[in-house]
């Protein structure tokens, strides 16, 4: 069990319009990626509520990735301009409690981008490889943290 | 504070007048009318800090029709303001009568306003500009400010004080009651509780400490909502409880908009 590698669990919320059928296109051409993501296709990337992705954190996955158009290109004219700031937002939230933001990853894949996805999900997953398992949000502290203030 | 307030409520300017009363020496809320208006008092600087917006806002559910006046200090000021933004009080219902906070509550709060916009009674002390205990945070190593974070996180005991005195939070329906979310069954909840509820003070925390003074944990909530304020700036370009800049937080359209209601 110990010497087995760890193997990351990744959500991928893809907008329906672009990366999802990037992802597709990835698929018909038959490029390889790892299999450790697993998809959810959603109508925007603008519709990812950070609750979203607090709650696949909470699940224990270990990495979240959010795909949408490329900014100018969103279906919906500006779902992707509230993406990249909540996103923003959301990663400076995790860091300063004490979260690692490179688990949370946003791209901007095309529909005609299967390559890019493909590659996306290959770093990805190196990258939560490399950082292990996520923290538990049910973890509990050190005893050497704890300090009544 | 009598001879205004007392022209006020005199002149029918204002139904009833929610400011502050001595009861066995210590200061508590109260709402004056015309009927008890011989009770005012003098105003007196104070350090005592209630959730008067929050009071305000349950009377005005209550009575929609009538005008309230409200003795307020900077951070409520700016709770009323966003209070005016989000469409759950009148503009036109609302008379404020402001009162500076002396420098010993500002330093406390680390208050970057600690002064409404009108001042009536007290003088303005100079606003702290940045916040040492995030500062302080900030300097951690990531592995420590996490240990940190999940020993004031552990001592939650679910109480939600801090969303029940917020002057901000006004819906009906509360994501911190999801129970896929925020299993009912955790005690102390896992720290999704903490980070829900700092995700939807992106925009509308106006920066009272109220939720850190009411903690029975003691969880330096103020410090997280600090830092989300300063990423809301950086990110949104937004101070939440500012006067004449709209929030991008609420979308246009009355659909959007969340309901007034009692919860």
């Amino acid at each position: 069990m110990k010497d087995k590698i760890f193997e990351p669990r990744i959500l991928g919320f893809l907008c329906n319009w672009c990366s999802y059928a990037g992802a597709d296109l990835a698929g018909v051409s038959r490029l390889q990626y790892p299999p450790n993501i697993r998809i959810i296709r959603v109508m925007c990337s603008g519709t990812v509520s950070p609750h979203h992705i607090l709650h696949a954190f909470q699940r224990r996955a270990d990495g979240v990735l959010v795909a949408g158009c490329h900014i100018g290109d969103c279906h919906y004219l500006k779902g992707n301009y509230l993406t990249m700031k909540r996103m923003k937002f959301l990663e400076g939230l995790l860091r300063f409690a004490g979260y690692e933001p490179q688990r949370l990853h946003l791209e901007w894949i095309s529909a005609a981008e299967g390559g890019k996805f493909a590659d996306t999900v290959r770093e990805f997953t190196e990258r939560i490889r490399e950082l292990g398992p996520a923290p538990s949000f049910e973890a509990v502290p050190k005893a050497t943290a704890i300090k009544v203030t | 504070m009598n001879t205004k307030i007392g022209k006020l409520l005199e002149e029918a300017r204002v139904d009833g007048f929610l400011a502050y009363r001595t009861i066995h020496g210590f200061f508590f809320p109260y709402l004056f009318s015309r009927e008890n208006a011989r009770k005012l008092e003098p105003w007196k600087q104070t350090k005592a800090h209630y959730p008067m917006a929050k009071l305000l806002l349950a009377l005005a559910r209550g009575n929609p029709n009538r005008t309230y006046g409200i003795l307020v200090r900077g951070c409520e000021e700016r709770a009323i303001r966003e209070l005016f933004k989000w469409g759950q009080l009148e503009r036109e219902r609302v008379v404020m009568l402001g009162q500076a906070c002396p420098a010993e509550l500002a330093r406390h709060c680390e208050c970057w306003q600690p002064y409404p916009s009108q001042v009536d009674y007290g003088k303005p002390v100079p606003p702290v500009k940045g916040s040492k205990r995030v500062q302080d945070l900030e300097k951690m190593t990531a592995e420590n400010r996490l240990q940190w974070w999940l020993s004031h996180f552990n001592r939650c005991i679910r109480c939600f004080g801090c969303r029940d005195v917020c002057p901000v939070c006004f819906c009906t329906d509360c994501s911190m009651e999801h129970e896929k979310l925020i299993p009912s069954n955790k005690l102390p909840p896992d720290t999704s509780f903490h980070l829900v509820r700092a995700v939807h003070m992106t925009g509308r925390c106006i920066d009272c400490g109220l939720c850190e003074e009411v903690c029975p944990a003691r969880i330096h909530l103020r410090t997280l909502y600090k830092e989300v304020n300063r990423l809301v700036e950086e990110v949104f370009d937004y101070k939440p409880g500012t006067d004449g800049q709209n929030s991008p937080f609420i979308f246009p359209g009355e659909e959007a908009m969340l309901p007034p209601g009692p919860r």
